[in-house]
């Protein structure tokens, strides 16, 4: 667009009597305008250099590991890679499970938060409610990860026996190896879990979520919000006719870039799961696995093969990263309030 | 007063009020959903954990509520009620956990904060028997500003000039250089550490240091940086430009003189939220810093301390003391990622966590602008995209 | 009584002219990582040469992660419990290309530590034969009152409990050690369970251990991580392998182990000294592994004080200036080992560990040399003070120590004395085993009825509350304050702890701290399912009569009204 909006710095004189033809319009840059493009073109063609780079290494490195292992790298549950027995299917469900507890307990609450600002909570409490939100979307995941490890792990074992208890019959929330009518039951089947990793880490997300949130349902048109109470409807009502569907791009593209978060999150899940390198299945149950906390536990002590495999997992963490992102941004791009998010 | 005059700015109605019924019924549904869970799990099925009795009186007392309501009121009021009360009840649970995560960190600091030494000394000398008032986080703390110095030296220039470039030099290849960037936001910062680690580390030779970290940061930090600045350079008015090229500006010019300064608190937005990212990122530090106990402020040589790997190590540590150390390093960080939004507030000129009264006025005169001319124009669903407002980038 | 050392330490080390590093020498930052299993003692002693100027760097991240940094360059020294060029997995860990030397650093016992309580009671004297430690680690022992662990413990009646193994998750040399042993002395059951977890066979020494997905392990990075995980207040029934040190630090038990000559013994300093005894150590110089250890004699030592496990770590050193190594890095990584391999290891026991014998630490010496840049070590190992050390060159340690008692030897009834960090600190004895009110018949019939699960504990009579004057009395009490639950059975005390004052009551120790404190008593929660005279079904018609009763009148009255206005 702004090809256009160069200005012409000479403007030749239109000779009286020549017929009406349209000018030439040539751009002669000053020496200054010359070196600053020059500098934006290169800052421009370092940062993809950079990014570029990172992602070539990644995959070159990556391709030692990924030809040895071939499709089996998909399946294989195990992570032994100087044995050559490795795979992504246990990590990359763990992962995947852990994002998905975060994601399912973090929506509702960032989405009741994001309501509650922008249209219940009083005007007076409401920008200080924003701003307590956004400082919150900031607080480091360490302190997410000291919180769940010192405090949470020690108190939600309780709840985690009661759903399993009374839930047991849904194959998720089963435990092996528990037996609710044993009184000296171990609390430690219950620790560790995809479960409380996925709390911590939803703790982690909501915020973020719910600023985004937030952030377009407060851009709902006054007009059809007013429309919309006008014709009678209930608070409620309005929201459900005009806020949600304005806002539904955010929500999507929130939840989407939490979960994006959700799956690359190492400190906070390194604190509190016991890895296994099986699917389990059973979010209860103690032992879960992650790609960024196996990355963050192995390598230090990994062969250069060791290492390859390491940045396998990493990339396919980083590829199913990118789907979400785009995908997010996609939704939101065509969405009525738009790529703001 | 439905028949509001054009030109004034829509202003949106007080919606909120209480009745006493209303009160009434939230009690006694309240009480009742308490009391029959009491008694459900006294007699019938004892629910051992408080979060799960608090789990099934919830479900009781909405029920409850619902049913009480349905008295006096028909179904749509009904609905509206019980959305309310949920929707009460979500936000004051999240917002009170989040509030508690800070206070618990706090309080569990508070052992090791009031002592001065704990701002002043490094842990050289403080070994895994001695108390609180022996040795501090002082190294962590001088290593976290120096890290991030470095990192915002790289990515500060880079960042906005790429921005820039992607604003002012649109094309082919701009849009390339956005894809990637986009995409790389999507990289997971431990992938950024071990990216630097294999790299610079392991095939370069270079120690693990300060400097390393500071390139970990830095390629976490960047694209993160360029995707939230450029969103807020898109957003000046071509007209603006347009005017300033008019008068005969050059690029330079136009740029230095009248879209950085239009975009300016919206830029120290990103450059700030992009520095909490940074600040606050463990993974990439511990793969490529090091770990000492000791003040370094040489970035080149030696293993540097930051303050989220600082905390990563003291509470891995048995010792309480140690722990107490974690705890109140942790209330640091938090403390210092608050004082970067003071600071990007004042430098800024308005907080970057919420947009001021003024330019929120502005887009919704521009926002009532694109939908009158959006209805004129047989009404697509899309809205021009120059309209967006300032975007708080997260990703 | 540490703190109060150190000064004490400290005159030492300034009297002692010529031992310690002269304090105006320059010296410049050193950077080390590696085995969190002699992280404690590594801690300590850099923190002590901090104060002649010595600047030591140490990351415990595990021992693989140790070597690999080396190897890599990436650190200046590395500590690990086993040497480089052992297979690991099917691949050979390839020693680095620059020159390097092993160097004893101290020595050390993986220890059992768990955390067990029966009845409330915390389990301190478990003992635990090596077959049942191979047993709980390979998932064929999974519940605490397995027949095998009773013939080990005549003396505790151990509870239907599942053990709960924890292991190490990353590389680690406390693995290594461990598998090595159980290679060695139980290689079918280690090579069963290694095939069973997706390993080729026979296994033989590991760093990483391998889990079978399923069988309750738990994983937990690092030392820190596994002690911390066993001493959090909830995780009862769990046990992991872990530096003596670390039991003492987190005030947990460790189990003591059956050695050759049947005796059950706990790794104090004087066990590992006597164990190492038996240790073989590599005296040829031209061998890349000179000074390395091999440790089967110590597992078949015949000395009814060794503690079977015993081993000693090691720092290994670069021989050359490259990948960074600087002659001035090489001055104070010498001065620093001049440091530890005297005077360091006089803190070695307080810490948990066991002083190097006086053959190690002149050989130790001789290897400083070759660091370059590093002063001959001119230290006068007379003067180090090293408790190990005697005129003719024996251990004395080894020598002192004590033997154990016959409440240790294999069939006889269990010594009742607390272990690890479970025992009361010497300083404290008053306060803890004070009283003595206790009458030993009391508790012996007690422990006699194996806690039958739906009585509630008494473990009244905790030492310290003068008042009770007897177990026999207080647990009346207790039982009838357990309402309809516990009367029926009567007996059902569960202090299964047997003998008389095991030093302190049942120990409550914060969840994450590790921290712990004595309480009077703490019953053990049964599920108590009221003593049902209501059945369930007449209690939910209950609740739905309550429900019906408040809800019908006005939805009727309602429903009334509004067909009168539709009328």
């Amino acid at each position: 667009m702004s090809a256009t909006i160069e200005a012409p710095r000479t403007i030749p004189p239109a000779a009286p009597d020549e017929p009406d033809v349209p000018r030439r319009l040539g751009t002669r840059r000053s020496a200054s305008d010359k070196a600053f493009r020059a500098v934006l073109l290169t800052s421009g063609a370092a940062v993809l250099a950079i990014m570029g780079f990172v992602g070539a290494f990644l995959l070159l490195r990556a391709w030692d590991a990924l030809s040895q292992a071939g499709w089996s790298f998909l399946t294989t549950q195990a992570w032994e890679p100087d044995s050559g027995n490795f795979g992504i299917a246990a990590i990359l469900v763990g992962t995947i499970l852990i994002a998905t507890v975060a994601v399912v307990v973090a929506v509702p609450l960032a989405l009741g938060v994001a309501l509650y600002i922008s249209e219940y909570a009083p005007t007076r409490i409401k920008q200080s409610l924003v701003s307590i939100v956004d400082l919150m979307a900031a607080i480091p995941s360490v302190v997410f990860g000291l919180w769940g490890f010192f405090f949470l792990q020690g108190r939600i074992t309780d709840l985690a026996r009661w759903l399993s208890t009374t839930f047991g019959w849904f194959p998720p929330f089963q435990v092996p190896g528990s037996d609710p009518s044993d009184p000296l039951a171990t609390a430690t089947v219950y620790t560790s879990s995809t479960f409380i990793a996925g709390l911590v880490v939803a703790m982690m997300i909501a915020p973020v979520v719910a600023s985004i949130m937030r952030e377009v349902f407060t851009q709902a048109p006054v007009g059809e919000r007013e429309g919309a109470l006008a014709l009678g409807s209930t608070r409620w009502g309005m929201i459900r006719r005009v806020v949600l569907p304005y806002g539904k791009g955010g929500i999507i593209g929130g939840t989407m870039l939490g979960l994006g978060r959700a799956l690359g999150e190492t400190i906070a899940v390194y604190m509190i799961i016991s890895p296994v390198f099986a699917i389990q299945w059973h979010v209860l149950a103690n032992g879960g696995s992650s790609v960024s906390s196996l990355i963050a536990l192995r390598y230090g002590e990994s062969t250069p093969f060791g290492m390859s495999a390491l940045m396998a997992a990493g990339l396919a963490l980083f590829l199913m990263t990118l789907v979400i992102n785009f995908a997010a941004s996609s939704v939101v791009a065509r969405s009525r309030s738009g790529a703001s998010s | 007063m439905t028949t509001m005059a054009p030109a004034r700015t829509e202003v949106r109605r007080q919606l909120t009020g209480v009745r006493v019924s209303d009160l009434l019924n939230l009690c006694g549904a309240g009480a009742a959903a308490i009391a029959l869970t009491a008694l459900l799990s006294s007699q019938l099925a004892p629910i051992t954990s408080p979060l799960g009795f608090v789990a099934v009186a919830t479900a009781v007392f909405l029920a409850l509520y619902a049913l009480l309501v349905s008295l006096t009121e028909r179904g749509v009021a009904v609905r509206d009620r019980l959305v309310t009360v949920v929707v009460h009840g979500l936000a004051f649970t999240l917002l009170a956990v989040l509030v508690f995560i800070v206070v618990f960190t706090f309080a569990r600091g508070a052992s090791a904060l009031p002592h001065l030494n704990f701002f002043t000394d490094d842990m050289a000398m403080a070994g895994p028997l001695d108390p609180l008032d022996v040795g501090g986080i002082a190294h962590a703390i001088v290593g976290t500003l120096i890290q991030i110095s470095i990192a915002l030296a790289i990515t500060i220039p880079l960042g906005l000039l790429t921005a820039v470039f992607l604003s002012e030099m649109p094309g082919r290849f701009a849009r390339l250089v956005r894809t990637v960037v986009e995409a790389m936001t999507a990289l997971p910062s431990i992938v950024a550490g071990l990216f630097v680690y294999a790299t610079l580390i392991l095939a370069l030779g270079v120690p693990k240091s300060g400097l390393a970290a500071a390139t970990a940061i830095s390629i976490m930090m960047l694209p993160i940086m360029v995707r939230s600045s450029d969103v807020v350079l898109r957003l000046v008015p071509g007209t603006l430009k347009e005017a300033s090229y008019a008068l005969g500006a050059g690029q330079l010019r136009t740029v230095w003189q009248v879209v950085l300064p239009t975009t300016r608190s919206g830029l120290t937005t990103a450059v700030i939220l992009a520095t909490a990212r940074g600040i606050g990122e463990t993974s990439p530090v511990l793969l490529t810093s090091g770990f000492t106990a000791a003040m370094n402020t040489n970035p080149t040589q030696g293993p540097m301390v930051s303050l989220p790997l600082a905390i990563f190590q003291f509470v891995k540590s048995p010792e309480p003391t140690m722990v107490a150390r974690g705890f109140g390093t942790a209330a640091v960080l938090m403390l210092l990622v608050l004082t970067l939004f003071v600071v990007a507030r004042v430098v800024g000129g308005s907080n970057p966590l919420k947009k001021d009264a003024r330019r929120r006025a502005r887009e919704q005169q521009r926002r009532a602008r694109a939908d009158h001319r959006a209805r004129r124009a047989k009404r697509t669903s899309r809205p021009a995209r120059t309209d967006q407002p300032v975007p708080q980038e997260q990703s | 009584m540490r703190r109060a050392l150190a000064p004490f330490i400290a005159a030492i080390l300034l009297l002692s002219a010529g031992a310690g590093p002269a304090a105006a020498d320059s010296f410049v930052p050193v950077n080390g990582a590696g085995s969190s299993w002699s992280s404690n003692a590594v801690d300590q002693w850099r923190r002590n040469v901090e104060q002649y100027g010595m600047r030591i760097n140490y990351a415990s991240t595990g021992s693989s992660d140790g070597r690999n940094q080396f190897k890599a360059g990436t650190v200046d020294f590395a500590i690990t419990e086993i040497p480089y060029g052992l297979k690991d997995g099917g691949v050979v860990d390839t020693p680095p290309s620059r020159g390097f030397v092993y160097m004893p650093i101290v020595a050390g016992g993986t220890a059992f530590m768990y955390n067990l309580s029966v009845g409330g009671k915390q389990v301190t004297n478990l003992r635990l034969s090596g077959d049942v430690v191979t047993g709980i680690f390979t998932g064929t022992i999974t519940s605490w009152d397995d027949p095998a662990i009773a013939k080990d413990n005549p003396g505790l009646a151990l509870p239907k409990r599942k053990i709960v193994p924890v292991v190490r998750s990353d590389g680690s040399g406390s693995t290594a050690q461990f598998t090595t042993w159980m290679a060695a002395r139980h290689g079918k059951a280690w090579d069963t369970y290694c095939a069973a977890a997706g390993r080729s066979t026979p296994c033989g020494v590991t760093s990483s251990y391998p889990t079978i997905p399923g069988k309750g392990f738990v994983a937990q990075p690092n030392s820190q991580g596994v002690a911390g995980y066993v001493a959090q207040r909830g995780n009862v029934g769990t046990i992991t392998y872990v530096e003596y040190s670390y039991a003492l630090k987190t005030g947990y038990p460790v189990a003591k182990v059956l050695n050759e000559a049947g005796y059950y013994v706990e790794p104090t300093a004087s066990n590992v000294a006597v164990g190492l005894l038996g240790a073989e150590i590599n005296t040829d110089e031209k061998s890349p592994k000179y000074l390395t250890q091999d440790l089967s004699g110590v597992y078949t030592n015949g000395d009814k004080r060794t503690y079977p496990l015993s081993s000693y770590s090691y720092i290994v050193v670069p021989t050359s200036t490259q990948n960074g190594f600087t002659a001035a890095k090489g001055h104070t990584l010498g001065a620093f080992a001049s440091y530890f391999l005297c005077e360091g290891q006089q803190q070695a026991e307080v810490l948990g560990y066991s002083p190097l014998p006086v053959n190690l630490v002149q050989a130790g010496l001789d290897q400083v040399g070759k660091i370059p840049g590093a002063d001959d070590a001119n230290v006068d190992i007379k003067k180090c003070n090293n408790p190990t050390f005697s005129a003719d060159g024996s251990n004395t340690l080894a020598k002192n120590a004590p033997q154990p008692s016959e409440c240790d030897k294999q069939g006889n009834d269990q010594c009742d004395k607390p272990t690890g960090g479970a025992a009361p600190p010497p300083g404290s004895k008053g306060d803890t085993t004070g009283g003595g009110t206790k009458t030993p018949t009391g508790t012996k019939t007690d422990g006699g009825t194996k806690g039958t699960g739906g009585g509630t504990t008494g473990t009244g009579g905790d030492p310290g509350t003068g008042g009770s004057t007897g177990d026999g009395t207080t647990q009346g009490t207790d039982g009838t304050t357990d309402g309809g639950t516990g009367t029926g059975t009567g007996t059902g005390t569960g202090v299964a702890v047997a003998g008389p004052s095991t030093g302190g009551g049942p120990v409550v120790c914060s969840d994450d701290t590790g921290q712990c404190t004595n309480v009077v008593s703490m019953p053990i929660e049964t599920e108590a399912r009221s003593s049902g005279s209501i059945s369930p079904l007449a209690v939910v018609a209950a609740c739905l009569l309550l429900v019906a009763l408040v809800v019908i009148p006005p939805l009727v009255s309602r429903g009334a009204q509004a067909r009168k206005v539709r009328r």
